[in-house]
């Protein structure tokens, strides 16, 4: 928390904390940076197979190295030349058509990491594949940034290591009502307005009453900001489909949340992975597009980005199971209205020059695409969020 | 020793400390306690679960049998949440506190994630044989291990196709500390671990033909190296005894580091590397019980739960609960976030875990009621009303209840409070729970557990 807004809670700690006033009191000195443009950030857990994602549909190495895997999918999911849409994917075609998505490829980092564990830490934090940190890089954001847990909410029952900041972390949320029931109980409640204020100088204990206040103040935030029942749009009855119609509604409620996350698991598709794969990328493409009509039809469209990254491509040759292993550099999809450069970013890299373990070869590091998100969308400095400087790209 | 410093010293070398041992422990002296409490850690009784139903297999039939090998995975999954649940068990009751609170220690030290039940339970007992004994062949041990082997890709670790990663941690985490060492010092290193291996059961194989037999040069120092050379090598440099220190200090003591004292006990760990001398030595001083040590650390999850277990003996019906609410409390045991282990401290707060701690001891004892029944008041309403609302069950475990009842019969509030408390309560909270009811003294039990200041230690 920064010592601004600390000394606020302080003074306006005791008994006054359940006055909606001081929620009034921060939105108006924020409202000038925070609320307007948002990021939607989509994690497709488990390594998704880019290659049967966006399709290389004409080239000979693909279907040599995948025999029972390679995909020819009709003209009406055509993008380049040389690339088209896994059939699943229809439902973005249209956004694809309208301008509103950008597929950037080969996004990776030298020296990849296999584990899916290490490399999600890798994404989630935005490291080199030899450096661990303790915070991700929304978290840096927030800690640069923010000012409420809520300014970033994943919506998940426990928070990642993306969203978590060295002094201040996003809110996970997964149901608006139980937590704000959590924070409603009145023992937990009479604590929290009768507590003393000398208190919060302690160094440990005095961060425990702090984020008790600022969790409590962040669950009835949420509650009672999030007043737009979801409109009549129809999402796929998935876990994942909730979990946007939820963001839907936040955003539609214009909740003052820079950052929302969302997962999409599974993708680990070591065996029979045809199946499987149909399954997952149409569960993503119809939520994703139910999202973008939810959010034109409430005019918030216009205001959001959303990024859908994986940890790891697959490996070009499929396996012995008919699946595919962990690879490396994958695509990564970027959607919104204001794409300086829609369609296809970039080639994708060849498939006759792979790495030693027979993986795409990276051309683009992911913390470039964080580089141009975080300037050029969020309007953040990125000296105080990444580690080392990276060229934003031309797609914001 | 008076209460507080009882409680502080049972706090950080164990998980709190119960009613009789404090009314027990207050007739001796510091020498007398802190004695006892090495004794009693002397035995090392090995941890462990029936996999008798896994073992009879080998790599040839699982690798060979991709059905077999995804069963085999899966019982395996289900067996380690049955062992996390005995752990935490064998934390919460056993008689040699310091070694399971050791035990813990080194787990988030030496960090491993492991599927492989057979091996990661072989781990663990390794980690508490040798929780208190020989550093040096603490770590030569570790370095065998198959689930470290694995972990940090040493089976890849081969002769002409070096893998650092062991050798890079072995430095960073485990011995020196970052900036105690160069790339070329881990090159080098990574050689001499070549050719470790190791068997289904988990027992340690080296392969020589995947060993590199040459010269490795490193520290100044060069040799045809093997694994455990290169140890001793790392080890004969006293920044290793330092940077334990510090490691140990900050969990056991304090995260504010004092050099002062980190120089004494460096000069007692170095060069014998003796871990039970160490814990002695810190039990024993007098800056140990410093007030600023005393209350003011964060409870991990992990001592969120054994404490409150301590207090009211709980059994958890099915492993997945217990599972469940360490990873709501950001601490599931067995699926550490990576190879630093949990950083402790403050990272365990966020607005997501701190109502859920302040909420646990209810959840578990109660379905989540904190009663708020008044002084004088004859009716508890809101008790009534919670009930009828919530008939679910939160956490499926059954609470004995009957064991508190017995063992707190005649302590009054004041005794609860002060048993279970160690910091100085904020003046308004406390007389929030001062002129509540105090007729039950389990109600009283789960306020106090309720409190900010119960998540300290």
């Amino acid at each position: 928390m920064k010592r601004r807004s600390f000394i606020k809670t302080t003074s306006l700690a005791s008994g006054l904390l359940f006055v909606p006033s001081f929620i009034q009191a921060f939105e108006n000195t924020l409202s000038s940076k925070f609320g307007y443009k948002r990021l939607v950030i989509v994690q497709l857990s488990g390594g998704n197979d880019g290659l049967n994602t966006v399709v290389p549909y004409r080239d000979d190495i693909y279907f040599k190295s995948r025999p029972n895997l390679g995909l020819k999918p009709e003209a009406d999911l055509h993008l380049t030349d040389d690339l088209r849409l896994h059939p699943s994917l229809l439902p973005l075609k249209d956004l694809y058509d309208n301008g509103y998505l950008t597929i950037v490829n080969n996004v990776g980092y030298p020296n990849p990491n296999r584990s899916h564990f290490r490399a999600m830490d890798i994404w989630q934090t935005a490291s080199d594949s030899d450096s661990y940190y303790q915070n991700g890089w929304l978290g840096r954001y927030l800690d640069a940034e923010g000012e409420h847990p809520y300014n970033a909410i994943e919506i998940s029952e426990n928070l990642s290591l993306a969203l978590k900041g060295k002094e201040l972390s996003g809110i996970a949320v997964k149901n608006p009502e139980m937590l704000y029931r959590l924070s409603q109980d009145p023992f937990l409640k009479r604590i929290s307005k009768n507590f003393n204020d000398a208190h919060l100088n302690e160094h440990n204990l005095g961060y425990l009453y702090k984020t008790m206040i600022t969790a409590e103040s962040s669950a009835k935030y949420i509650h009672e900001t999030n007043k737009i029942q979801s409109s009549k749009a129809t999402y796929p009855k998935t876990d994942f489909g909730n979990q946007l119609k939820l963001i839907a509604s936040f955003i539609n409620s214009r909740l003052k949340t820079k950052v929302f996350y969302a997962s999409l698991d599974g993708f680990d598709t070591h065996v029979n992975q045809l199946k499987v794969h149909n399954r997952l990328l149409s569960n993503y493409a119809d939520s994703i597009s139910t999202f973008v009509n939810d959010l034109k039809s409430q005019g918030t469209f216009d205001d959001t980005l959303i990024l859908t990254f994986s940890e790891f491509g697959r490996r070009v040759k499929q396996n012995s199971g008919r699946g595919t292993d962990h690879g490396s550099a994958n695509n990564l999809f970027v959607i919104g209205k204001h794409l300086k450069k829609p369609g296809v970013y970039n080639q994708l890299a060849s498939l006759s020059n792979l790495d030693d373990n027979g993986d795409i070869k990276y051309e683009i590091d992911f913390r470039a695409i964080y580089t141009t998100v975080l300037n050029r969308w969020l309007d953040a400095d990125t000296s105080k969020i990444l580690k080392g400087s990276f060229k934003p790209l031309d797609f914001l | 020793m008076d209460s507080k410093e009882l409680k502080h010293l049972y706090w950080r070398s164990g998980f709190g400390i119960n009613l009789q041992e404090l009314n027990v422990l207050t007739n001796f002296s510091k020498k007398e306690t802190v004695d006892k409490l090495i004794t009693n850690s002397k035995p090392v009784v090995p941890l462990k679960i029936d996999v008798n139903s896994l073992k009879n297999l080998s790599f040839q039939e699982i690798n060979r049998n991709e059905v077999l090998k995804r069963d085999f995975l899966k019982k395996s999954r289900e067996k380690l949440k049955i062992f996390n649940l005995e752990w935490v068990y064998r934390m919460t009751n056993s008689t040699a506190m310091l070694r399971e609170r050791m035990t813990l220690f080194w787990a988030n030290h030496f960090v491993v994630e492991d599927h492989n039940i057979i091996h990661f339970q072989k781990y663990n007992n390794t980690l508490r044989e040798y929780a208190l004994g020989d550093f040096r062949a603490f770590v030569k041990a570790i370095s065998k291990e198959a689930s470290m082997i694995k972990y940090l890709d040493l089976k890849q670790n081969k002769k002409n196709s070096p893998n650092e990663n062991f050798s890079r941690e072995l430095m960073e985490l485990f011995t020196l500390g970052v900036g105690n060492y160069t790339s070329y010092d881990i090159k080098e290193a990574s050689k001499a671990f070549t050719g470790y291996s190791f068997e289904f059961n988990g027992k340690f194989k080296y392969d020589v033909r995947n060993h590199d037999d040459g010269f490795k040069h490193l520290f100044g120092r060069s040799g045809r190296y093997d694994g455990d050379d290169v140890i001793d090598i790392i080890l004969d440099q006293k920044q290793c005894a330092e940077f334990i220190c510090r490691k140990i200090y900050a969990y056991f003591v304090n995260k504010n580091i004092v050099q002062e004292y980190i120089d004494e006990m460096t000069s007692v760990f170095y060069p014998g590397y003796n871990i039970e001398e160490l814990m002695r030595f810190i039990f024993m001083s007098d800056w140990f019980y410093n007030k600023e040590n005393i209350g003011t650390k964060i409870k991990s999850p992990t001592e969120l739960l054994i404490g409150i277990q301590k207090i009211i003996p709980i059994a958890y019906e099915n492993p997945v609960e217990l599972v469940k609410i360490q990873r709501l409390l950001g601490q599931p045991l067995l699926n550490p976030p990576n190879v630093s282990g949990w950083e402790g401290g403050k990272s365990w707060i966020t607005s997501n875990t701190i109502l859920l701690r302040l909420k646990t001891a209810s959840l578990l004892l109660n379905n989540g009621l904190i009663s708020v029944k008044e002084k004088g008041d004859f009716y508890d309403r809101y008790s009534e009303a919670y009930k009828k609302r919530n008939k679910g069950r939160f956490f499926k475990a059954s609470v004995n209840w009957e064991d508190f009842d017995k063992n707190y019969q005649k302590a009054s509030f004041e005794d609860i409070k002060n048993q279970l408390i160690l910091t100085n309560l904020n003046l308004e909270v406390e007389q929030v729970v001062d002129n509540l009811n105090h007729a039950s003294n389990r109600d009283s039990c789960i306020q106090i557990m309720s409190l900010p200041e119960y998540q300290m230690c």
